[in-house]
């Protein structure tokens, strides 16, 4: 905290964008909660405890696949804005700007998919969204894709605003990730606080994926708009995949600052940079852009090379920075009197969630496994560890911390533990979260496939199971919103 | 530092008209080598006076007035006609150096790195969809040229988006690169 290069703003410099941020994780604790519902909504249909029509279902699973991955963009990138806030001065223009952008593109896609009826997932993969087979048209899929273009824009400026002072604070983007410690003869105290390294990988892969996510875009619209413009498909998919993968990877990998920021005051130590650290968020960075491969395993005409590199890459790439990051905060933990409340044991799930859903999503990876489980519900398995128990636990954390008690009312380190609601919370998110992903892995053990909208009676059981264990993950959320509104709200007055 | 600058724009615009025939018989290096010598000449000219005014602000106006005509030099029709049209050639000389070069020499210096960096990502995802058009079109664009030959264009296209992503991303690795932004951000006089 006294180094030259991790010295942080004083609060004056950064607090008054604090309201921005905070408005920004209520909305996104919101549509977190709404999307939960939708996901209820899908497994107790399958599950045959409600009547809902395909076309319905096919809509509700586009929204929430695209609400909970644009939700998580925006809680991840309200994080990344946060805390490089502390260590650089940032436009709070760019911030409103991206806020704006990014609920223009909520509009569009929720009148593309609810008043338009486009339900060609999130994903968008040509030529799904010029083939409804009569259930929307090509204006509807215009919208929805306007409206990742808009978010697009948004994310875009705000990435730009972080690496811009980033890189004329630290000395360019090597300076920011640290590569004079990684990769010469830098000392650990001149190095950039954790912080500034992860919001520049993330920063630089997300405006990459971003940059050729706009192409694809565009081109589909053309596609829509003319027809006799084909796009080739398997350039489409890569370029699709290669956008979202990173995309929702970047949201993740933005959420995790939030982990390096906070925890430090619980533990009463600072997280450093050391030369591993930064090592591991370049390796991350290479690694994020070159291991989207492993999403088309089963498109026989990629190149062999490819899908090697996807596997290959997909086995590394939990190593370096979820070990690091995982093994640190075991570290830290065992080290230090931890100070536990909701904030801390959110963050400290997100990243166990994060780590644990890596396993299954390497298995995945694997081509000779993915030509049997990428069909079956095994994919959503993994995806909702890393995001419900990762990602969005993370963002749970940040808003837990965000209105907790001065430190000072938590008595000497050690002595807070998590006890009254807060601990039943806490145990419903965890038991919910985990009993919902693992009906996941179980059905997709058993060859369910995914994205059906009606299943066969054998598979009720898993879907019921999971429809409970939602119940209580949405429960547990609920609370963790309404506590969050009500200090805000308590405090504004 | 004027009259060089201005033999060398004198150079760039005397070399493009006198190898005309040989550039405008491929509509690759039509494209990715004439028209970017046009737009350099144009950069090279002395800047105007009064371009530092308040309307300037920003560089938006020089940067506006250098997009939109852009935009137009983008149509495959104005390539065609500057092909088979003496006045619609001439208009080309005249505005890419004038209305495409000089503004952006004059407004980008002035315009917040902000909208410099967007402008720059913006030109890369346009690049990839100017490629995906030329590459898929299902009919040929330009009545002037053939369809593989807009094949080979929008190979092109795509290959200068990579020769620019090296090109802008390159200097910013290191600590000297992350400076220069910063010097640039001055007005124009």
């Amino acid at each position: 905290m006294t180094t030259t290069t991790g010295a942080m703003l004083p609060e004056a410099a950064y607090g008054p964008q604090e309201g921005a941020v905070k408005l920004t994780m209520l909305l996104g604790g919101v549509v977190f909660l709404l999307m939960m519902i939708f996901g209820l909504i899908m497994r107790a249909a399958q599950g045959g405890m409600i009547a809902v029509d395909p076309a319905l279902f096919y809509q509700i699973m586009t929204a929430h696949g695209a609400g909970m991955v644009g939700t998580a963009g925006l809680t991840g990138a309200a994080i990344l804005w946060y805390f490089t806030g502390r260590h650089v001065p940032l436009l709070a223009g760019v911030y409103w700007a991206f806020l704006g952008l990014f609920l223009l593109g909520v509009v569009c896609i929720l009148a593309a998919i609810f008043l338009g009826g486009y339900a060609g997932a999130w994903t968008f993969l040509y030529p799904l969204p010029a083939l409804s087979g009569g259930l929307w048209g090509p204006g509807a899929s215009v919208l929805f894709l306007l409206g990742y273009v808009s978010i697009g824009v948004g994310f875009l400026l705000l990435h730009l605003e972080v690496m811009r002072r980033l890189m004329a604070r630290y000395g360019g983007i090597g300076g920011a990730l640290a590569w004079p410690l990684a990769f010469g003869k830098g000392r650990p105290e001149d190095a950039p606080p954790p912080a500034v390294v992860a919001a520049m990988a993330s920063s630089v892969f997300n405006t990459l994926g971003i940059v050729v996510g706009a192409a694809v875009l565009v081109a589909s619209i053309v596609n829509l708009l003319v027809p006799g413009f084909a796009v080739d498909a398997l350039l489409a998919k890569n370029m699709i995949f290669f956008f979202g993968h990173v995309f929702i990877n970047a949201s993740i990998y933005m959420a995790v600052i939030a982990v390096y920021e906070i925890l430090p005051e619980y533990l009463g130590k600072p997280w450093k940079t050391t030369r591993i650290f930064a090592i591991a968020w370049t390796v991350v960075l290479v690694f994020v852009l070159a291991v989207y491969p492993h999403h088309l395993l089963q498109d026989v005409p990629m190149p062999g090379w490819a899908l090697a590199m996807g596997q290959i890459v997909s086995y590394f790439s939990g190593i370096p920075l979820i070990a690091v990051t995982a093994f640190s905060l075991i570290v830290y933990l065992r080290a230090a009197d931890m100070r536990w409340d909701m904030a801390a044991a959110l963050l400290v799930l997100g990243v166990a969630g994060w780590s644990v859903g890596s396993v299954p999503a390497i298995l995945d990876g694997m081509i000779v496994v993915n030509k049997v489980m990428h069909n079956t519900q095994w994919v959503p398995g993994h995806f909702h560890i890393y995001l419900l128990l990762g990602e969005v636990a993370m963002a749970f954390g940040f808003m837990a911390w965000l209105v907790r008690r001065p430190l000072a009312a938590d008595a000497r380190p050690g002595a807070a533990r998590l006890s009254g609601l807060d601990h039943g919370v806490f145990m419903a998110y965890v038991a919910g979260g985990a009993g919902f992903v693992l009906m996941f892995l179980v059905s997709g053990a058993l060859s369910v496939p995914r994205r059906w909208a009606v299943h066969v009676p054998d598979w009720f059981l898993q879907d019921r199971l999971a429809t409970l264990f939602a119940a209580m993950v949405i429960g547990a959320a609920l609370i963790i919103v309404l506590r969050y509104t009500a200090v805000l709200a308590r405090r504004a007055e | 530092m004027t009259l060089p600058r201005l033999s060398l724009a004198a150079a760039l615009i005397a070399a493009a008209w006198v190898f005309r025939a040989p550039l405008e018989a491929d509509p690759v290096t039509h494209i990715l080598v004439q028209l970017p010598l046009l737009a350099l000449a144009g950069a090279l000219l002395p800047g105007a006076r009064g371009t530092g005014g308040a309307w300037n602000r920003g560089g938006w106006a020089m940067i506006l007035t250098a997009i939109f005509a852009m935009a137009f030099w983008m149509l495959p029709r104005s390539i065609d006609a500057a092909v088979s049209d003496p006045a619609v050639a001439a208009s080309k000389f005249l505005s890419l150096p004038l209305l495409v070069g000089l503004p952006l020499r004059l407004g980008w210096p002035r315009a917040h790195p902000l909208l410099r960096g967007f402008l720059k990502a913006q030109a890369l995802a346009m690049l990839g969809v100017l490629a995906f058009l030329y590459t898929h079109a299902p009919v040929r664009l330009c009545n002037a040229y053939l369809a593989e030959d807009q094949v080979r264009l929008g190979t092109g296209f795509l290959a200068t988006a990579l020769a620019l992503a090296v090109l802008w991303v390159a200097p910013l690795l290191g600590a000297q690169g992350a400076a220069a932004p910063a010097r640039r951000h001055r007005s124009v006089s």
